[in-house]
This record gives structure tokens, C-alpha cells and sequence, in this order.
């Protein structure tokens, strides 16, 4: 899994290549130290999640989840349902990043309490523009837990 | 031409100072409809309650929530709101003067969307209304918000 070594630890849950690279651009200009983990699928998140919690030193417990929802195997929806029902995992924010626009994803995914819901933009600066927004939010604005 | 979010937004703070400062603010913000305000977590609680199946009064896209408040508090408040199936979908952002990182942890653990100390002066509590209402009412999607749905003056201005 990538590790940038810096400072706000955020968990990025992709399967798409081409998101991830998006995502982790916009997310790196921000200006704001993020030491971003990318797992592609929600199993390799839990997994990443269950070190962080036995092992702080090595697997920086993340302070946000970005997460997609279409994903094979274990997919967005059940990915949130696990990590709220868990203990540990739970008070860990997590934002809905999805090109979903479908109602009942959105009812679900606030009733899993979901911290966000943004509809992934198809144009690049646009979505660079959504990141800054989220970032500015969840970084300079609010308090979040850290590792 | 101004234009005006029609996103609702409920309050539960007990100071009427920092409440009207919020209204203000989020005014500022061009949020057209005032704020539900409750100054205690028990009112709060009774109007979400009483209102739920309601067609007619407005039910909240987002819940600013104040921690210290005499009676029930605003942790068992968030407690309560998020294990009702009905209520549990509202996005509930605490807004405090304590940054207790207990209060901090507990807030995340009872699934609020977000903590944030508020700010002692008015410039920088404007600043962050402004990065709030910017996340919860212009990228991020609601159940009953849409982002696109703005009226073009504020009705109760």
C-alpha cells in the first residue's frame, strides 16, 4: 500500500486506477500534509484497518475514509456497514465518493452514517475543485481524530 | 440576482448569543430559510419526533449541535437521533467550545459528520460557516437538498 510519510492520515477505498491517480493529485495540491493510503477493494481496506488498530507505529490509523461504492467483492455499502459496527473502527469519518447518483444509495449510505456523500465529477478541475472544498472542511474547519 | 440554498438547517445551542451569531452567518452564506432553532436538546428532540412523518413542517438537511447544554446533553442527543431509524440519515455536525479530545472521540464514535470548535470571533466564525455550508450544501448530495434547487431571493429576509 503507498505511503507518503506525512502528516493527516487519509484512506482512500478505489478500485479505478484512473480515479486514484485523480484522487490522490487533487488530494496532494491541497497544500495540507496528508499521508494518503490507497487500497483497492474493501477488503484490502479492512485489512489495512486491522493493523492500524494492533499496530499505531507502523499502520497510521487513518483520520478519514474517502470511499467508492461500486467495487467487486465486498462492495461500499457493506465496506461502511463493517467499519460502523466495529468497535474501534467506527468513530472514523467516512465520505461517500461515488458516481452514484441513485437515492437509494445516497438514504443507505446516510443511514450507514456516512459523513458525505459527492458525486465524482467527470471533468478533472472540477473535481480537483470538490477535493479542495472537502479537504478545507475536514482539515482546516473540523476536528478529526488523529492516529 | 442573489440566489439562495433552500437547504434547512436545524440549531440546538442553549446561548442565544451564539445562536444569533450562527443565523448571521448562515445568512451570510445565503441559506434562504432560517435556521430551527432549539435552545435545548429536549425541544430539539420533540420537534424532530413530532415532525417526522409530518408533510408539512420541514424537517432538517443538517443539524448543528452544541455539546454543553443543561438537561440532556448534546451527546445523548446525537446518541438518540442516530439510533432512530427515521432520524439516523440527518447529518449531525457538532458545534462546541470544548475541544476535549474526549468529546472529540465520543462525538465520532456517536457517528457525528463533523466537529468544530467555535471560533471567538466573528470574522473566523463567518470563515467557517462559509467552508460548512460550502460541503454540506454545495458537493456533498442530500436525501431531500439538491444542490441545483435555489430560489433566487430569501424568503424570510
Amino acid at each position: 500500500m503507498e505511503n507518503d510519510g506525512k502528516q493527516v492520515c487519509v484512506l482512500l477505498v478505489e478500485d479505478d486506477p484512473g480515479d486514484q491517480k485523480l484522487i490522490k493529485t487533487a488530494l496532494m495540491d491541497q497544500g495540507c500534509e496528508i499521508n494518503l493510503k490507497i487500497a483497492s477493494s474493501g477488503e484490502a481496506a479492512m485489512d489495512y484497518l486491522k493493523m492500524s488498530t494492533e499496530d499505531a507505529v507502523r499502520y497510521s490509523r487513518p483520520s478519514l475514509i474517502l470511499l467508492d461504492l461500486n467495487m467487486p467483492g465486498m462492495g461500499g455499502k457493506a465496506f461502511l456497514k463493517k467499519i460502523k459496527a466495529d468497535e474501534d473502527l467506527c468513530s472514523i469519518p467516512v465520505v461517500v465518493v461515488t458516481t452514484s447518483d441513485s437515492e437509494t444509495d445516497i438514504r443507505e449510505c446516510y443511514a450507514s452514517h456516512a459523513a458525505g456523500y459527492i458525486e465524482k465529477s467527470a471533468v478533472p478541475e472540477e473535481f480537483g475543485d470538490v477535493l479542495k472544498r472537502l479537504t478545507r472542511y475536514w482539515f482546516s474547519v473540523s476536528a478529526v481524530l488523529k492516529g | 440576482m442573489d440566489i439562495y440554498k433552500t437547504a434547512v438547517i436545524m440549531l440546538v445551542e442553549d446561548d442565544l448569543g451564539d445562536q444569533k451569531l450562527i443565523r448571521m452567518s448562515l445568512r451570510e452564506q445565503r441559506i434562504a430559510n432560517t435556521p430551527i432553532a432549539a435552545t435545548s436538546a429536549e425541544e430539539a428532540i420533540n420537534y424532530l419526533m413530532r415532525n417526522k412523518t409530518s408533510e408539512i413542517a420541514p424537517m432538517p438537511d443538517l443539524i448543528l449541535l452544541d455539546l454543553n447544554m443543561p438537561g440532556m446533553g448534546g451527546k445523548e442527543f446525537l446518541r438518540r437521533i442516530k439510533s432512530d431509524p427515521d432520524l439516523k440519515t440527518i447529518p449531525v455536525v457538532i458545534l462546541t467550545t470544548s475541544d476535549s479530545d474526549k468529546d472529540i472521540l465520543e462525538s465520532f464514535k456517536l457517528q457525528a459528520a463533523g466537529y468544530i470548535k467555535k471560533p471567538v470571533n466573528i470574522t473566523d466564525f463567518q470563515e467557517v460557516m462559509r467552508t460548512l455550508t460550502d460541503y454540506w450544501f454545495t458537493i456533498c448530495r442530500h436525501i431531500n437538498y439538491e444542490p441545483d434547487r435555489q430560489v433566487s431571493k430569501c424568503s424570510d429576509c
